[in-house]
């Protein structure tokens, strides 16, 4: 900064209002160089920008809380002891996740909530998805596409490393400590997986955008849906396993089929 | 056929070439049939019924013949299939939104019966020759039954024995025994070494820097701390995991995703939730960030199943089963030690970083451990 001008004239600037002026502006300088270079400089969270949702969408989504969740999840969100969670700030994604895919509304505690008809249809799940999202926020699934085809190599090497130890390397599913499990990835849509990384319902870890970005995301998805649609080599899965039923399968019927030939041939010399 | 007609000399007759004289006017005027037959006969083989299958030319005979050819058509014709299968059938990995997805999911099976369909014709053409080409027979062969006759087993061990004592090889030729068995040693020796090589090197020739020792989470040599990054060398920060989460990250190093005792979990617990530390530990973890080695104490499987609500970290190889809630100790399964914790903080520009390295053995086998010297003493120099 300049220093300012010595001389006669200093003295007639240093009134006491003056100077109450000048420091007040330079503060004020001051806060905002500061809150600018800390906006610039600092990480920006994870932040959900919700679709349009109108109120008439959160007022349905409210009633239909009050009319099927607010006995476990209470009547401000705020959960039930030892029969729901609290939901404040779960988010557009969880909520879609579990009612989607029919574990919500619950049929009884039990390990684990199963897959199941969903009781709710999509417009009611969006409805109640708004209700909880305006309440608390939380992680929304984006709009548009969610399967990035191109980048299938790079959804496989993420998948490897994020998901193939619980849903198996063919997203088969897999089992967990007591009786819970990771689920098959079968019936799984678009959505469903995108909402659940960004949820992580039940025992599923969280993926947020900054571990897993949405890009690998929607690598990762369409991995999982190309491997749903591939030709199983061979002809049948085996349970998508690899090599242990394979190899069990190979030496049950082909070393049976070489015995049998053998003893076919001997009985015809 | 061969029937063998068991019992057919006493122990301990001759049992080379039967009493059979033939002369050498007689086996030059002898046809070849008869040859063949002679050829039996010296072997102690008597052909009962012997003959060609079919009168050449008749119908019966011809039908044998296109019978087999037909086989070895088969084997050719198969065998040229795979071949050209095999240089010219798209096999480049084709996703299942392509259009010639079936094409490619056809290679390998394809490859697979046209070779394997060519051996197997090969194989039953030789077995339909041998049946319906080749004469007809019957033979009885005279089996002998024990072991050689005393006078060969005499006569053989002499003679070896004999060879052995005349060349000095038992009182005399030291030189030559010590030379021989010099050879056996270094021939056995190369056999071995590629196996021993391992065995050769001193693991502690490095002293404190021993890779017993360290991991490449040890601060570098001016102090630098190791940075926590992703697989792709991205370095993490706190915000890049909510609560509940668990992200596997590697030391900040060149290659550093490849090294076998670097993987870390790093997990963030949600907030208040209750953790204990395990002694000697306390501090490592940053906030509600803790950071556990990935490598199994059992056998160093990678422990990944991150059960998020419970705390537990689960094996998929032996299903044992570690508690995050509870300094990481083994709670099922056949691990016996808890996952080492690797200290962690922030450095200046708000990325994790390891504090220093583990303190404690990595993995699973380790032959110091508890035993003296313990962890961290001679010859590692406390740092």
């Amino acid at each position: 900064m300049k220093s300012s001008e010595k001389g006669p004239r200093k003295g007639r600037l240093r009134t006491k209002m003056v100077r109450r002026l000048s420091g007040s502006l330079a503060l004020l300088f001051a806060l905002t160089t500061l809150g600018l270079v800390y906006v610039a400089l600092s990480p920006t969270p994870q932040t959900a920008v919700a679709a349009d949702v109108s109120a008439e969408q959160v007022a349905a989504g409210a009633q239909l809380y009050a009319n099927s969740c607010i006995t476990c999840h209470g009547s401000n969100l705020q959960g039930v002891e030892d029969r729901g969670p609290s939901l404040i700030g779960t988010g557009q994604a969880a909520t879609y996740f579990q009612v989607s895919t029919g574990r919500m509304p619950l049929a009884d505690h039990g390990a684990q909530a199963p897959r199941k008809e969903p009781f709710f249809n999509p417009e009611e799940v969006d409805q109640l998805a708004a209700y909880v999202q305006a309440n608390g926020g939380g992680p929304v699934v984006p709009d548009g596409e969610l399967q990035n085809t191109d980048a299938l190599a790079l959804g496989g090497e993420m998948y490897r490393l994020n998901c193939a130890s619980c849903h198996n390397f063919t997203g088969q599913g897999g089992a967990l400590s007591q009786g819970k499990y990771a689920p098959n990835l079968d019936p799984a849509t678009d959505e469903q997986i995108y909402s659940a990384m960004l949820s992580g319902p039940e025992n599923m870890p969280k993926f947020s955008d900054g571990q897993i970005t949405p890009e690998e995301k929607t690598a990762i998805i369409a991995f999982i849906q190309n491997n749903k649609q591939s030709i199983d080599p061979g002809g049948a899965p085996l349970g998508g396993f690899g090599p242990a039923p394979e190899g069990l399968i190979a030496f049950v019927v082909g070393m049976s089929a070489i015995v049998a030939f053998t003893l076919w041939m001997g009985s015809r010399a | 056929m061969t029937i063998t007609n068991p019992g057919g000399n006493a122990a301990g007759t001759d049992t080379s070439h039967s009493a059979v004289e033939v002369s050498d006017e007689e086996l030059k005027s002898m046809s070849r049939e008869e040859l063949a037959r002679l050829g039996a006969k010296l072997d102690g083989v008597e052909l009962v019924e012997y003959g060609i299958r079919y009168e050449p030319g008749s119908p019966a005979d011809k039908r044998a013949e296109r019978a087999v050819s037909a086989w070895f058509l088969l084997t050719a014709i198969f065998a040229i299939a795979f071949v050209g299968i095999f240089l010219f059938w798209p096999h480049e990995y084709q996703t299942a939104y392509s259009d010639s997805q079936l094409a490619y999911a056809l290679y390998t099976p394809l490859i697979g019966l046209t070779l394997g369909g060519s051996l197997l014709f090969l194989g039953i053409g030789v077995v339909a020759l041998a049946k319906k080409i080749t004469p007809h027979e019957v033979a009885v062969q005279t089996r002998h039954d024990g072991f050689s006759a005393e006078v060969d087993r005499k006569t053989l061990s002499g003679e070896v024995f004999d060879v052995v004592d005349k060349s000095g090889l038992v009182k005399r030729r030291g030189v030559l025994k010590g030379s021989l068995v010099l050879a056996g040693g270094g021939l056995g020796l190369a056999a071995t070494v590629g196996a021993l090589g391992g065995f050769v090197k001193n693991p502690w020739a490095e002293g404190a820097d021993s890779q017993l020792w360290v991991t490449p989470w040890a601060p570098l040599a001016d102090g630098t701390k190791i940075r926590l990054t992703q697989q792709d060398g991205t370095p993490v920060r706190p915000e890049d995991l909510e609560a509940g989460s668990m992200s596997t990250v590697y030391p900040g190093v060149s290659g550093g995703a490849k090294f076998s005792d670097a993987p870390v979990m790093l997990f963030r617990v949600r907030p208040n939730q209750g953790i204990s530390i395990r002694t000697g530990q306390e501090g490592f973890q940053f906030g509600d960030y803790y950071a556990y080695s990935k490598i199994c104490t059992h056998v160093g499987c990678p422990v990944s199943l991150y059960e998020q609500q419970t705390g537990r970290v689960l094996c998929p190889c032996h299903q044992s089963q570690f508690d995050l809630y509870d300094g990481m100790r083994p709670v099922f399964g056949p691990a016996s030690r808890p996952l080492p914790q690797l200290p962690i903080e922030l450095d200046s520009e708000g990325y994790f970083v390891a504090t220093s390295d583990f303190i404690e053995a990595v993995g699973p086998g380790f032959w110091e451990n508890g035993k003296y010297p313990a962890w961290g003493s001679s010859p590692k120099e406390q740092s």
